[in-house]
Protein backbone atom coordinates (compact mmCIF):
# COMPACT_ATOMS: atom_id res chain seq x y z
CA UNK A 1 0.00 0.00 0.00
CA UNK A 2 1.44 3.56 -0.83
CA UNK A 3 1.61 6.23 1.59
CA UNK A 4 1.51 8.89 -1.37
CA UNK A 5 -0.86 11.38 -0.68
CA UNK A 6 -3.84 11.86 -2.94
CA UNK A 7 -2.33 14.42 -6.01
CA UNK A 8 -4.49 17.18 -7.21
CA UNK A 9 -6.12 15.56 -9.81
CA UNK A 10 -7.38 12.94 -7.71
CA UNK A 11 -9.36 14.70 -5.28
CA UNK A 12 -10.92 17.24 -7.84
CA UNK A 13 -11.99 13.66 -9.48
CA UNK A 14 -13.13 12.59 -5.94
CA UNK A 15 -15.10 15.70 -5.51
CA UNK A 16 -16.40 15.85 -8.89
CA UNK A 17 -19.71 15.49 -9.78
CA UNK A 18 -19.16 13.54 -12.88
CA UNK A 19 -15.94 11.92 -13.41
CA UNK A 20 -15.74 11.58 -16.67
CA UNK A 21 -16.29 15.47 -16.96
CA UNK A 22 -13.48 15.80 -15.10
CA UNK A 23 -11.46 14.26 -16.83
CA UNK A 24 -12.75 14.93 -20.13
CA UNK A 25 -11.53 18.30 -18.96
CA UNK A 26 -7.78 17.54 -18.24
CA UNK A 27 -7.71 15.89 -21.66
CA UNK A 28 -9.21 19.00 -23.85
CA UNK A 29 -7.10 21.32 -21.31
CA UNK A 30 -3.76 19.17 -22.24
CA UNK A 31 -4.58 19.34 -26.43
CA UNK A 32 -4.93 23.21 -25.02
CA UNK A 33 -1.58 23.84 -23.74
CA UNK A 34 0.02 22.83 -27.01
CA UNK A 35 -1.65 24.94 -28.93
CA UNK A 36 0.65 27.50 -30.22
CA UNK A 37 -0.04 31.35 -30.52
CA UNK A 38 -2.87 31.89 -28.27
CA UNK A 39 -3.17 33.72 -24.82
CA UNK A 40 -3.76 31.65 -21.19
CA UNK A 41 -7.21 33.79 -21.18
CA UNK A 42 -8.19 32.75 -24.51
CA UNK A 43 -7.29 29.19 -23.36
CA UNK A 44 -9.74 29.35 -20.48
CA UNK A 45 -12.61 31.27 -22.72
CA UNK A 46 -12.12 28.14 -25.10
CA UNK A 47 -12.48 25.79 -22.70
CA UNK A 48 -15.44 27.11 -20.82
CA UNK A 49 -16.99 27.72 -23.90
CA UNK A 50 -16.77 23.97 -24.97
CA UNK A 51 -17.31 22.23 -21.71
CA UNK A 52 -20.64 23.97 -21.28
CA UNK A 53 -22.86 21.48 -21.08
CA UNK A 54 -20.63 19.10 -18.74
CA UNK A 55 -21.84 18.41 -15.14
CA UNK A 56 -18.63 18.59 -13.09
CA UNK A 57 -19.72 21.17 -11.14
CA UNK A 58 -15.97 22.97 -10.26
CA UNK A 59 -13.79 25.70 -11.60
CA UNK A 60 -11.44 25.10 -14.37
CA UNK A 61 -8.63 26.94 -13.11
CA UNK A 62 -7.19 24.03 -10.96
CA UNK A 63 -7.28 21.58 -14.05
CA UNK A 64 -5.62 23.91 -16.34
CA UNK A 65 -2.88 24.35 -13.95
CA UNK A 66 -2.54 20.52 -13.89
CA UNK A 67 -2.50 20.58 -17.89
CA UNK A 68 0.58 23.07 -17.53
CA UNK A 69 2.50 21.17 -14.90
CA UNK A 70 2.54 17.98 -17.85
CA UNK A 71 1.80 15.88 -14.74
CA UNK A 72 1.85 12.55 -16.84
CA UNK A 73 0.57 10.14 -13.76
CA UNK A 74 -2.77 12.76 -14.17
CA UNK A 75 -3.08 12.49 -17.96
CA UNK A 76 -2.40 8.87 -17.61
CA UNK A 77 -5.63 8.44 -14.71
CA UNK A 78 -7.58 11.12 -17.36
CA UNK A 79 -7.44 8.78 -20.28
CA UNK A 80 -7.73 5.49 -18.10
CA UNK A 81 -11.50 6.98 -16.85
CA UNK A 82 -11.80 8.31 -20.24
CA UNK A 83 -11.76 5.29 -22.05
CA UNK A 84 -13.49 3.35 -19.17
CA UNK A 85 -16.69 4.98 -19.05
CA UNK A 86 -17.14 6.21 -22.38
CA UNK A 87 -19.21 4.43 -25.16
CA UNK A 88 -18.90 5.04 -29.05
CA UNK A 89 -21.23 8.06 -29.24
CA UNK A 90 -19.03 9.69 -25.97
CA UNK A 91 -16.34 8.80 -27.54
CA UNK A 92 -16.67 10.35 -30.85
CA UNK A 93 -18.20 13.53 -29.06
CA UNK A 94 -14.91 13.78 -27.23
CA UNK A 95 -12.56 13.73 -30.07
CA UNK A 96 -14.86 16.57 -31.90
CA UNK A 97 -14.15 18.60 -28.51
CA UNK A 98 -10.81 17.62 -29.09
CA UNK A 99 -10.47 18.69 -32.42
CA UNK A 100 -12.45 22.29 -31.59
CA UNK A 101 -10.14 22.88 -29.39
CA UNK A 102 -6.79 22.10 -30.58
CA UNK A 103 -7.86 23.90 -33.90
CA UNK A 104 -9.60 26.96 -35.48
CA UNK A 105 -8.57 27.43 -38.81
CA UNK A 106 -7.08 24.00 -39.40
CA UNK A 107 -3.79 24.60 -38.73
CA UNK A 108 -2.79 22.14 -35.88
CA UNK A 109 0.75 22.43 -33.92
CA UNK A 110 2.79 19.30 -34.06
CA UNK A 111 2.54 18.26 -30.95
CA UNK A 112 -1.49 17.88 -31.12
CA UNK A 113 -0.85 15.59 -34.24
CA UNK A 114 0.39 13.64 -32.20
CA UNK A 115 -1.95 14.07 -29.11
CA UNK A 116 -5.03 13.77 -31.51
CA UNK A 117 -3.70 10.81 -32.69
CA UNK A 118 -3.31 9.61 -29.19
CA UNK A 119 -6.58 10.24 -28.27
CA UNK A 120 -7.77 8.27 -31.55
CA UNK A 121 -6.20 5.33 -30.65
CA UNK A 122 -7.61 5.61 -26.78
CA UNK A 123 -11.07 6.20 -27.98
CA UNK A 124 -10.46 3.59 -31.07
CA UNK A 125 -11.44 5.39 -33.26
CA UNK A 126 -10.49 4.60 -37.01
CA UNK A 127 -8.08 6.56 -38.80
CA UNK A 128 -10.95 7.07 -41.58
CA UNK A 129 -13.24 8.32 -39.15
CA UNK A 130 -10.75 10.55 -37.95
CA UNK A 131 -10.14 12.34 -41.05
CA UNK A 132 -13.72 12.73 -41.89
CA UNK A 133 -14.73 14.33 -38.49
CA UNK A 134 -11.59 16.51 -39.27
CA UNK A 135 -12.11 17.09 -42.65
CA UNK A 136 -16.16 18.37 -41.56
CA UNK A 137 -14.79 20.48 -38.53
CA UNK A 138 -12.49 22.79 -40.20
CA UNK A 139 -12.51 22.37 -43.89
CA UNK A 140 -9.01 20.64 -44.59
CA UNK A 141 -8.00 17.49 -44.61
CA UNK A 142 -5.83 15.70 -41.76
CA UNK A 143 -2.48 15.66 -42.95
CA UNK A 144 0.68 13.83 -41.90
CA UNK A 145 2.85 15.93 -39.41
CA UNK A 146 5.71 17.38 -40.54
CA UNK A 147 9.21 16.29 -39.16
CA UNK A 148 11.37 18.60 -37.49
CA UNK A 149 14.17 16.36 -37.18
CA UNK A 150 14.40 16.88 -41.01
CA UNK A 151 16.76 18.99 -42.74
CA UNK A 152 13.84 19.71 -45.23
CA UNK A 153 11.77 21.07 -42.39
CA UNK A 154 14.02 23.77 -41.60
CA UNK A 155 14.77 24.94 -44.96
CA UNK A 156 11.50 25.67 -45.60
CA UNK A 157 10.70 27.04 -41.98
CA UNK A 158 13.82 28.84 -41.28
CA UNK A 159 14.50 30.65 -44.93
CA UNK A 160 16.04 33.34 -43.36
CA UNK A 161 19.04 31.56 -41.74
CA UNK A 162 19.36 29.89 -44.73
CA UNK A 163 19.23 32.68 -46.92
CA UNK A 164 22.51 34.32 -44.49
CA UNK A 165 23.89 31.28 -44.39
CA UNK A 166 24.75 31.12 -48.31
CA UNK A 167 25.71 35.27 -48.18
CA UNK A 168 28.09 34.26 -45.76
CA UNK A 169 29.41 31.46 -47.97
CA UNK A 170 29.41 33.85 -50.73
CA UNK A 171 31.58 36.43 -49.14
CA UNK A 172 33.70 33.88 -47.91
CA UNK A 173 34.86 32.77 -51.81
CA UNK A 174 35.14 36.73 -52.35
CA UNK A 175 37.41 37.27 -49.23
CA UNK A 176 39.19 34.05 -50.79
CA UNK A 177 39.74 35.12 -54.03
CA UNK A 178 40.94 38.44 -53.71
CA UNK A 179 43.94 37.00 -51.28
CA UNK A 180 44.66 34.37 -54.00
CA UNK A 181 44.82 37.26 -56.73
CA UNK A 182 47.24 39.23 -53.93
CA UNK A 183 49.07 36.00 -53.96
CA UNK A 184 49.69 35.87 -57.55
CA UNK A 185 50.76 39.39 -57.82
CA UNK A 186 53.08 39.33 -55.13
CA UNK A 187 54.41 36.09 -56.64
CA UNK A 188 54.92 37.62 -60.25
CA UNK A 189 57.16 40.40 -58.15
CA UNK A 190 59.16 37.78 -56.74
CA UNK A 191 59.81 36.00 -60.38
CA UNK A 192 60.84 39.23 -62.10
CA UNK A 193 63.02 40.33 -59.20
CA UNK A 194 64.43 36.01 -59.32
CA UNK A 195 65.16 36.90 -63.26
CA UNK A 196 67.04 39.93 -62.58
CA UNK A 197 69.30 37.91 -59.71
CA UNK A 198 69.73 35.41 -62.26
CA UNK A 199 70.79 37.70 -65.59
CA UNK A 200 73.56 39.51 -62.78
CA UNK A 201 75.01 35.49 -61.78
CA UNK A 202 74.87 34.86 -65.66
CA UNK A 203 77.42 38.13 -66.47
CA UNK A 204 79.33 36.97 -63.58
CA UNK A 205 79.55 33.41 -64.86
CA UNK A 206 80.90 34.48 -68.67
CA UNK A 207 83.54 36.95 -66.77
CA UNK A 208 84.66 34.01 -64.52
CA UNK A 209 85.01 31.44 -67.43
CA UNK A 210 86.65 33.59 -69.47
CA UNK A 211 89.69 33.77 -67.09
CA UNK A 212 89.58 29.97 -65.84
CA UNK A 213 89.99 29.19 -69.78
CA UNK A 214 93.27 30.89 -69.78
CA UNK A 215 94.33 29.29 -66.58
CA UNK A 216 93.16 25.64 -68.55
CA UNK A 217 95.38 25.95 -71.18
CA UNK A 218 99.07 26.22 -69.32
CA UNK A 219 97.34 23.11 -66.93
CA UNK A 220 96.32 20.80 -69.98
CA UNK A 221 99.88 19.86 -70.37
CA UNK A 222 100.66 19.22 -67.08
CA UNK A 223 97.38 17.00 -66.83
CA UNK A 224 98.43 14.54 -69.72
CA UNK A 225 101.30 13.24 -67.69
CA UNK A 226 99.36 12.56 -64.85
CA UNK A 227 96.64 11.21 -66.45
CA UNK A 228 97.55 7.61 -67.57
CA UNK A 229 98.65 7.00 -63.97
CA UNK A 230 94.92 8.01 -63.02
CA UNK A 231 93.43 5.74 -65.49
CA UNK A 232 94.52 2.89 -63.63
CA UNK A 233 93.77 3.90 -60.13
CA UNK A 234 89.99 4.77 -61.81
CA UNK A 235 89.85 1.26 -63.11
CA UNK A 236 90.45 -0.68 -59.75
CA UNK A 237 88.28 1.46 -58.00
CA UNK A 238 84.77 1.18 -60.33
CA UNK A 239 84.70 -2.36 -59.87
CA UNK A 240 85.24 -2.14 -56.04
CA UNK A 241 81.56 -0.05 -56.27
CA UNK A 242 80.38 -2.20 -58.67
CA UNK A 243 80.77 -5.12 -56.17
CA UNK A 244 79.67 -3.64 -53.14
CA UNK A 245 76.66 -2.41 -55.32
CA UNK A 246 75.27 -5.96 -55.83
CA UNK A 247 75.35 -6.77 -52.36
CA UNK A 248 73.39 -4.02 -50.84
CA UNK A 249 70.64 -4.61 -53.48
CA UNK A 250 70.38 -8.16 -52.92
CA UNK A 251 69.96 -7.42 -48.92
CA UNK A 252 67.51 -4.39 -49.68
CA UNK A 253 65.34 -6.77 -51.57
CA UNK A 254 65.29 -9.35 -48.79
CA UNK A 255 63.89 -6.16 -46.25
CA UNK A 256 61.30 -5.39 -48.48
CA UNK A 257 59.73 -8.85 -48.43
CA UNK A 258 60.08 -8.76 -44.81
CA UNK A 259 58.17 -5.17 -44.33
CA UNK A 260 55.30 -6.91 -46.79
CA UNK A 261 54.52 -9.08 -44.68
CA UNK A 262 54.05 -7.84 -41.55
CA UNK A 263 52.15 -4.85 -43.28
CA UNK A 264 49.52 -7.33 -44.83
CA UNK A 265 49.38 -9.16 -41.49
CA UNK A 266 48.62 -5.63 -39.67
CA UNK A 267 45.76 -4.77 -42.33
CA UNK A 268 43.97 -8.40 -41.43
CA UNK A 269 43.95 -7.99 -37.82
CA UNK A 270 42.32 -4.05 -38.34
CA UNK A 271 39.75 -5.60 -40.66
CA UNK A 272 39.08 -8.14 -37.72
CA UNK A 273 38.65 -5.53 -35.16
CA UNK A 274 36.35 -3.40 -37.29
CA UNK A 275 34.18 -6.79 -38.62
CA UNK A 276 33.68 -7.46 -34.37
CA UNK A 277 32.84 -3.96 -33.09
CA UNK A 278 29.26 -4.61 -31.92
CA UNK A 279 26.43 -3.26 -33.83
CA UNK A 280 24.88 0.32 -32.49
CA UNK A 281 22.87 -0.87 -29.45
CA UNK A 282 20.08 1.60 -30.20
CA UNK A 283 18.66 -0.79 -32.65
CA UNK A 284 18.67 -4.02 -30.09
CA UNK A 285 16.55 -1.65 -27.86
CA UNK A 286 14.20 -0.69 -30.70
CA UNK A 287 13.48 -4.20 -31.89
CA UNK A 288 13.33 -5.73 -27.97
CA UNK A 289 10.72 -2.88 -27.51
CA UNK A 290 8.79 -3.54 -30.43
CA UNK A 291 8.75 -7.53 -28.75
CA UNK A 292 7.90 -5.59 -25.59
CA UNK A 293 11.00 -6.60 -23.85
CA UNK A 294 13.63 -4.66 -21.80
CA UNK A 295 17.59 -4.62 -22.70
CA UNK A 296 19.05 -8.04 -21.25
CA UNK A 297 16.46 -10.10 -22.72
CA UNK A 298 17.28 -13.94 -23.39
CA UNK A 299 16.81 -15.54 -26.32
CA UNK A 300 14.07 -17.81 -25.55
CA UNK A 301 12.67 -14.88 -24.12
CA UNK A 302 12.20 -13.11 -27.31
CA UNK A 303 11.28 -16.20 -29.00
CA UNK A 304 8.04 -16.68 -26.76
CA UNK A 305 7.23 -12.68 -26.77
CA UNK A 306 7.87 -13.26 -30.67
CA UNK A 307 5.05 -15.87 -30.94
CA UNK A 308 3.02 -14.21 -29.02
CA UNK A 309 3.08 -10.93 -30.37
CA UNK A 310 2.99 -13.03 -33.98
CA UNK A 311 -0.24 -14.39 -32.80
CA UNK A 312 -1.98 -11.39 -31.49
CA UNK A 313 -1.18 -9.38 -34.73
CA UNK A 314 -1.31 -11.88 -37.15
CA UNK A 315 -3.33 -10.64 -40.10
CA UNK A 316 -5.37 -13.32 -40.86
CA UNK A 317 -6.95 -12.73 -37.62
CA UNK A 318 -8.21 -9.43 -38.92
CA UNK A 319 -10.08 -11.45 -41.98
CA UNK A 320 -13.35 -10.94 -41.01
CA UNK A 321 -12.74 -7.28 -39.81
CA UNK A 322 -12.18 -4.56 -43.00
CA UNK A 323 -9.28 -4.61 -45.37
CA UNK A 324 -8.23 -1.39 -44.14
CA UNK A 325 -7.64 -3.16 -40.35
CA UNK A 326 -6.19 -6.23 -42.66
CA UNK A 327 -3.28 -3.88 -44.06
CA UNK A 328 -2.47 -2.44 -40.78
CA UNK A 329 -2.13 -5.69 -39.12
CA UNK A 330 0.52 -7.25 -41.78
CA UNK A 331 2.00 -3.62 -41.03
CA UNK A 332 1.98 -4.69 -37.60
CA UNK A 333 3.30 -7.70 -38.05
CA UNK A 334 5.74 -7.34 -40.81
CA UNK A 335 7.43 -4.91 -38.23
CA UNK A 336 7.33 -7.39 -35.11
CA UNK A 337 8.82 -10.03 -37.74
CA UNK A 338 11.88 -8.04 -38.73
CA UNK A 339 12.17 -7.14 -34.68
CA UNK A 340 12.62 -10.91 -34.25
CA UNK A 341 14.95 -11.49 -37.48
CA UNK A 342 17.31 -8.65 -36.32
CA UNK A 343 17.46 -10.12 -32.92
CA UNK A 344 18.20 -13.76 -33.71
CA UNK A 345 20.65 -12.73 -35.98
CA UNK A 346 22.39 -10.47 -33.35
CA UNK A 347 21.84 -12.79 -30.10
CA UNK B 1 9.67 12.64 -36.23
CA UNK B 2 13.00 10.80 -35.58
CA UNK B 3 14.37 9.82 -32.24
CA UNK B 4 17.77 11.70 -32.85
CA UNK B 5 19.21 11.34 -29.47
CA UNK B 6 18.62 7.59 -29.87
CA UNK B 7 20.16 7.42 -33.60
CA UNK B 8 23.22 9.12 -32.13
CA UNK B 9 23.30 7.40 -29.35
CA UNK B 10 23.91 10.93 -26.70
CA UNK B 11 21.67 11.38 -24.23
CA UNK B 12 18.89 14.26 -24.37
CA UNK B 13 20.41 16.19 -21.68
CA UNK B 14 24.19 16.16 -23.59
CA UNK B 15 25.65 19.28 -23.77
CA UNK B 16 26.58 21.22 -27.17
CA UNK B 17 30.01 19.64 -27.38
CA UNK B 18 29.13 16.36 -27.26
CA UNK B 19 26.56 16.35 -29.72
CA UNK B 20 28.62 17.79 -31.88
CA UNK B 21 31.01 15.07 -31.53
CA UNK B 22 28.63 12.64 -31.67
CA UNK B 23 27.26 14.31 -34.97
CA UNK B 24 30.49 14.71 -36.66
CA UNK B 25 31.27 11.13 -36.04
CA UNK B 26 28.16 10.13 -37.59
CA UNK B 27 28.74 7.15 -40.49
CA UNK B 28 25.17 7.80 -41.97
CA UNK B 29 25.64 10.95 -44.15
CA UNK B 30 21.88 11.79 -44.64
CA UNK B 31 21.47 11.60 -41.04
CA UNK B 32 24.52 13.52 -40.02
CA UNK B 33 22.93 16.28 -42.80
CA UNK B 34 19.70 16.46 -40.58
CA UNK B 35 21.33 16.78 -37.10
CA UNK B 36 23.41 19.08 -38.15
CA UNK B 37 20.75 21.18 -39.70
CA UNK B 38 18.81 20.56 -36.08
CA UNK B 39 21.60 21.31 -33.56
CA UNK B 40 23.50 23.71 -35.11
CA UNK B 41 20.91 26.50 -33.91
CA UNK B 42 19.99 26.83 -30.31
CA UNK B 43 15.93 27.72 -30.71
CA UNK B 44 15.66 25.03 -33.58
CA UNK B 45 16.67 22.50 -30.92
CA UNK B 46 14.78 24.51 -28.29
CA UNK B 47 11.86 23.43 -30.40
CA UNK B 48 13.24 19.81 -30.86
CA UNK B 49 12.94 18.90 -28.18
CA UNK B 50 10.01 20.32 -26.77
CA UNK B 51 8.36 17.99 -29.03
CA UNK B 52 10.72 15.46 -27.87
CA UNK B 53 9.39 15.67 -24.85
CA UNK B 54 5.70 15.79 -25.92
CA UNK B 55 6.30 12.70 -28.05
CA UNK B 56 8.49 10.61 -25.08
CA UNK B 57 5.05 11.35 -23.04
CA UNK B 58 3.35 10.27 -25.36
CA UNK B 59 5.04 6.85 -26.28
CA UNK B 60 4.86 6.28 -22.36
CA UNK B 61 0.88 7.15 -22.34
CA UNK B 62 0.77 4.49 -24.74
CA UNK B 63 2.84 1.74 -23.19
CA UNK B 64 1.16 2.05 -20.24
CA UNK B 65 -2.55 2.12 -21.96
CA UNK B 66 -1.36 -0.53 -23.81
CA UNK B 67 -1.40 1.13 -26.86
CA UNK B 68 1.66 0.82 -28.70
CA UNK B 69 0.80 -0.78 -31.80
CA UNK B 70 -1.89 1.67 -32.32
CA UNK B 71 -3.73 2.20 -35.67
CA UNK B 72 -2.44 5.98 -35.52
CA UNK B 73 1.25 5.17 -33.82
CA UNK B 74 2.92 4.16 -37.37
CA UNK B 75 6.10 4.56 -39.07
CA UNK B 76 9.57 6.88 -37.67
CA UNK B 77 7.34 7.89 -34.38
CA UNK B 78 6.50 4.73 -33.79
CA UNK B 79 9.81 2.92 -34.17
CA UNK B 80 11.77 5.73 -31.82
CA UNK B 81 8.76 6.36 -29.40
CA UNK B 82 7.54 3.03 -28.08
CA UNK B 83 8.65 1.82 -24.63
CA UNK B 84 8.53 -1.50 -23.04
CA UNK B 85 5.80 -1.76 -20.98
CA UNK B 86 7.31 -0.76 -17.42
CA UNK B 87 4.58 -2.71 -15.61
CA UNK B 88 2.84 0.51 -13.72
CA UNK B 89 -0.24 -0.88 -12.10
CA UNK B 90 -3.01 1.55 -13.43
CA UNK B 91 -3.86 4.73 -12.34
CA UNK B 92 -7.39 3.87 -11.66
CA UNK B 93 -7.30 1.06 -9.88
CA UNK B 94 -4.82 2.83 -7.55
CA UNK B 95 -7.03 5.62 -7.03
CA UNK B 96 -9.70 3.02 -6.05
CA UNK B 97 -7.35 0.93 -3.71
CA UNK B 98 -5.90 4.56 -1.77
CA UNK B 99 -9.58 5.63 -1.43
CA UNK B 100 -10.81 2.22 -0.07
CA UNK B 101 -7.59 2.46 2.10
CA UNK B 102 -8.85 5.84 3.83
CA UNK B 103 -12.25 4.77 4.14
CA UNK B 104 -11.50 1.80 6.03
CA UNK B 105 -9.26 3.76 7.84
CA UNK B 106 -12.17 6.49 8.49
CA UNK B 107 -14.64 3.70 9.63
CA UNK B 108 -11.58 2.17 12.57
CA UNK B 109 -11.62 5.54 13.62
CA UNK B 110 -15.27 5.92 13.87
CA UNK B 111 -15.81 2.51 15.60
CA UNK B 112 -13.08 3.31 18.31
CA UNK B 113 -14.90 6.51 18.86
CA UNK B 114 -11.87 8.60 18.34
CA UNK B 115 -12.89 11.68 19.42
CA UNK B 116 -13.83 10.67 22.68
CA UNK B 117 -10.60 8.92 23.17
CA UNK B 118 -9.05 12.06 21.89
CA UNK B 119 -10.90 13.83 24.30
CA UNK B 120 -9.44 11.02 27.59
CA UNK B 121 -5.86 11.85 26.35
CA UNK B 122 -6.26 15.61 26.29
CA UNK B 123 -7.83 15.42 29.68
CA UNK B 124 -5.27 12.92 31.22
CA UNK B 125 -2.29 15.29 30.25
CA UNK B 126 -4.30 18.40 31.50
CA UNK B 127 -4.30 16.47 35.07
CA UNK B 128 -0.62 15.64 35.21
CA UNK B 129 0.28 18.96 34.24
CA UNK B 130 -2.05 20.59 37.04
CA UNK B 131 -0.52 18.25 39.63
CA UNK B 132 2.82 19.08 38.55
CA UNK B 133 2.46 23.17 38.54
CA UNK B 134 0.80 22.27 42.34
CA UNK B 135 3.80 20.38 43.75
CA UNK B 136 6.26 23.25 42.09
CA UNK B 137 4.35 25.41 44.36
CA UNK B 138 4.19 23.96 47.61
CA UNK B 139 8.08 23.45 46.96
CA UNK B 140 7.73 19.65 47.12
CA UNK B 141 10.28 19.36 44.71
CA UNK B 142 13.58 20.10 45.27
CA UNK B 143 14.66 23.55 43.38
Amino acid sequence: MSIARFSPFELLLLKSRSQVDTATLLLLAWVLVHRQHVSEGQRRRRLAQVTAQFRHGHELGPVMSIAHSQDLQAIQLAAEVVRKECGTERCLSVIHQAITVATDDGELSLANHYILRFLADLLSVAPMTLNTLFKELTGIPLTTPEDPSRDVYWQTHDPDYHARKAREAEAAERQHQQANARAEQQQRKKQQRHQQKQQKQQEKQQRQEQARQAREHEQQRQREQTRQQEQQRQQQQRERAEREQQRRSRQQDSYHQDSYHQDSSHQERRNRQQRASPPPPDRTTRALSVLGLTPGATRIEVRHAYRRMAQLHHPDRFYSESEHQVALASARFQRIKNAYDYLMQTY
Amino acid sequence: MRDLYQRLAVSPEANDQEISQAVTSCQHSALRQDAEAVFAVAERRETYDTLHDTLSDIGRLRARLGLSHGAHWQGDVANDFSLPPDHAISRHDELVDRVSHAVSLYNRWRRLRGPWLLIAVFAAGAGIGIALGLALCLGLLPM
